[in-house]
């Protein structure tokens, strides 16, 4: 309990310091602002050309592809703000970066996400809601508490199994000691898998992207689970979050044993 | 109990050597050539409490590697290190809890924000209670002045005010131990007087247990009873300046300004040069003071002055620097 509330703590004093960094330099969140939400939009933008064109991707319409859409672009923001960091790391590790946070009394791992606690995470939020919202408009979506509580289970497990796989790419650099910028890569691959039906691959990249890296699990499977009424879908998804984040995490701590900081 | 004790430390890395040229590049890429290097070979010290210890020895010697062991940032190969009796690699957040570490090379401020937003984020990190935080704060400020440049970014500040920050930021919690890695470097006169001052106070005052590495020798002179010399991961020596110089140069010169050319001899004292009525002389001091000395050549000759000579304890320290086991 003392140790939560020291965490607790330490985070808002992060978020604090974060917020005041983006006043020193209130250019840089402008552009974040206006430059993100684009990226999006331009997203949507091809997804609502490609159904006009062919009507449906894979059986799913219009609204159903915004409500998926959405979903991941949430995840995606809220992993932006929270392990972003995470595709940094190679950075951290071939630099020495590492050693102010082993030279203080908290875990390793929160301090390399909390202390550069990314507000600009927010801006990729903004659009990710609308989709969102404009999904649910069109396909008519029943909200009851139930139905909030799944989304919010669902946002929650999504962030972590997309934070727990840029951890575990990240930690290979203990072993590679190379910078290993894998930020672009990651990106388009979330992208191309997230917003999309997933059956639209071919069998063996389903059952990859279900089996052994869960991405399926983000956004297509409980989104396919709650546009047919069925909520519990969304339990899998948390859970799954759970263990990939914990496994991530573990396998973090083990890497940081051949840490090798820089100069000697 | 010993503030720190390390037994059979040991560190190994594994380097790739790549050969030259696309033609080496490729080789590497599928007969890499390994090595493994041992940056620290087998080192064992006990340091007892409130005690200023320097770690010397030259680039790549293996201090630096020792620090980072000793404050749990690397894990040991073998061997053990013990904090207050606490393993840092297994224990590291209770051994860091008590533990102030400064880097010179590398800040461990918040670049982007004024110097005091990082201090009140060590207050939330060790949890330090605000009595206690204000307590230090006025400390520092006496001794380093911060209070000056506390409310400008730090990536602003100047290399000594820099350091003065970091100093202040690891000292915060009251560690009971601190590691200074090269704390001077870079510094100007001033900056490394106000440096050693905050050592030697802090170490006065709160009878804090302090390891510095540094190249600066007259940062030994002024602060450390003892030192230790690594070269090659191994120790060389382990003791007080004193017995160095001692070991290394058993003995002093005398140079007597005669007033012509005639001059005495002792049998004490070896003549090592003579220019003129200029006239140096060697005695071990074992045998032989300088004020005996001179008292017995003013017998025998008058003379016009005297000078008693030491060696330069950079020579000294060249001189063990270049000594293999």
């Amino acid at each position: 309990m003392k140790s939560v509330r020291h965490y607790l703590d330490v985070t808002f004093y992060n978020i604090r310091l974060a917020l005041m960094t983006i006043l020193e330099y209130p250019g840089d969140f402008l552009g974040w602002l206006l430059s993100n939400p684009i990226q999006f939009v331009v997203g949507f933008a091809t997804i609502r050309f490609v159904v006009q064109e062919f009507g449906t991707i894979n059986g799913w319409d219009q609204g159903q592809l915004a409500f998926l859409y959405g979903i991941s672009v949430i995840s995606h923001a809220f992993s932006m703000m929270l392990f972003v960091q995470g595709w940094f790391m190679g950075y951290y590790v071939v630099e020495g970066e590492f050693d102010r946070y082993m030279l203080r009394p908290l875990s390793v791992l929160y301090q390399f996400f909390f202390t550069n606690f990314n507000v600009f995470g927010i801006t990729d939020l903004i659009p990710g809601i609308c989709v969102f919202a404009y999904g649910c408009m069109q396909v008519h979506f029943a909200w009851n508490i139930s139905r909030v509580a799944a989304v919010l289970l669902l946002i929650a497990g999504a962030t972590m199994i997309r934070g727990g796989i840029y951890i575990f790419m990240g930690t290979f650099s203990f072993w590679t000691k190379s910078v290993n910028d894998f930020a672009g890569f990651t990106q388009e691959f979330f992208d191309k898998t997230t917003m999309y039906p997933l059956t639209m691959y071919p069998k063996a990249m389903q059952f990859v992207l279900t089996y052994l890296i869960p991405i399926g699990w983000i956004s297509f499977y409980p989104a396919e689970g709650l546009l047919k009424g069925i909520n519990t879908g969304v339990i899998f998804t948390f859970f799954i979050g759970v263990v990939v984040l914990a496994f991530a995490g573990i396998f973090f701590q083990y890497g940081l044993t051949r840490y090798e900081s820089a100069g000697h | 109990m010993e503030a720190i004790k390390v037994e059979h430390l040991v560190k190994e890395y594994t380097i790739v050597k790549k050969e030259k040229g696309l033609g080496g590049a490729v080789k590497g890429l599928f007969a890499p050539k390994k090595e493994v290097v041992r940056a620290v070979d087998d080192i064992s010290f006990v340091i007892p409490k409130g005690e200023i210890t320097a770690f010397i020895g030259p680039n790549g010697a293996g201090k630096s590697t020792t620090v980072k062991m000793m404050s749990g940032i690397l894990t040991p190969t073998s061997g053990s290190v013990l904090i207050k009796g606490k393993n840092p690699a297994t224990q590291r957040k209770e051994v860091v809890q008590n533990l102030g570490v400064v880097f010179g090379q590398r800040t461990q401020l918040n670049w982007d924000l004024r110097l005091g937003e990082s201090f009140e984020l060590m207050r939330h990190i060790y949890q330090i209670e605000p009595s206690l935080y204000e307590e230090n704060m006025k400390m520092m400020d006496q001794i380093l002045g911060i209070s000056e440049f506390i409310n400008t970014p730090v990536r602003q500040l100047s290399l000594g005010q820099r350091m003065r920050g970091d100093l202040v930021s690891a000292m915060l919690h009251s560690p009971d131990i601190i590691f200074l890695d090269e704390p001077t470097i870079g510094l100007d006169v001033e900056g490394k007087y106000a440096i050693r001052k905050f050592i030697k106070e802090i170490n006065r005052v709160k009878g804090t247990t302090i390891i510095l590495t540094t190249h600066d020798l007259q940062d030994i002179e002024e602060l450390c009873k003892r030192l230790i010399i690594i070269n090659r991961g191994k120790i060389m020596e382990d003791g007080p300046l004193e017995a160095l110089i001692d070991r290394i140069a058993p003995y002093k010169e005398l140079v007597v300004v005669y007033f012509d050319e005639e001059f005495a001899e002792h049998e004490k004292a070896e003549i090592v040069s003579r220019e003129g009525n200029i006239v140096t002389y060697r005695f071990e001091k074992k045998e032989m003071t300088g004020a005996r000395l001179i008292c017995d050549l003013s017998e025998k000759k008058k003379f016009k002055d005297a000078t008693i000579k030491e060696t330069k304890i950079e020579d000294i320290i060249r001189i063990a620097y270049a000594e293999q086991i």
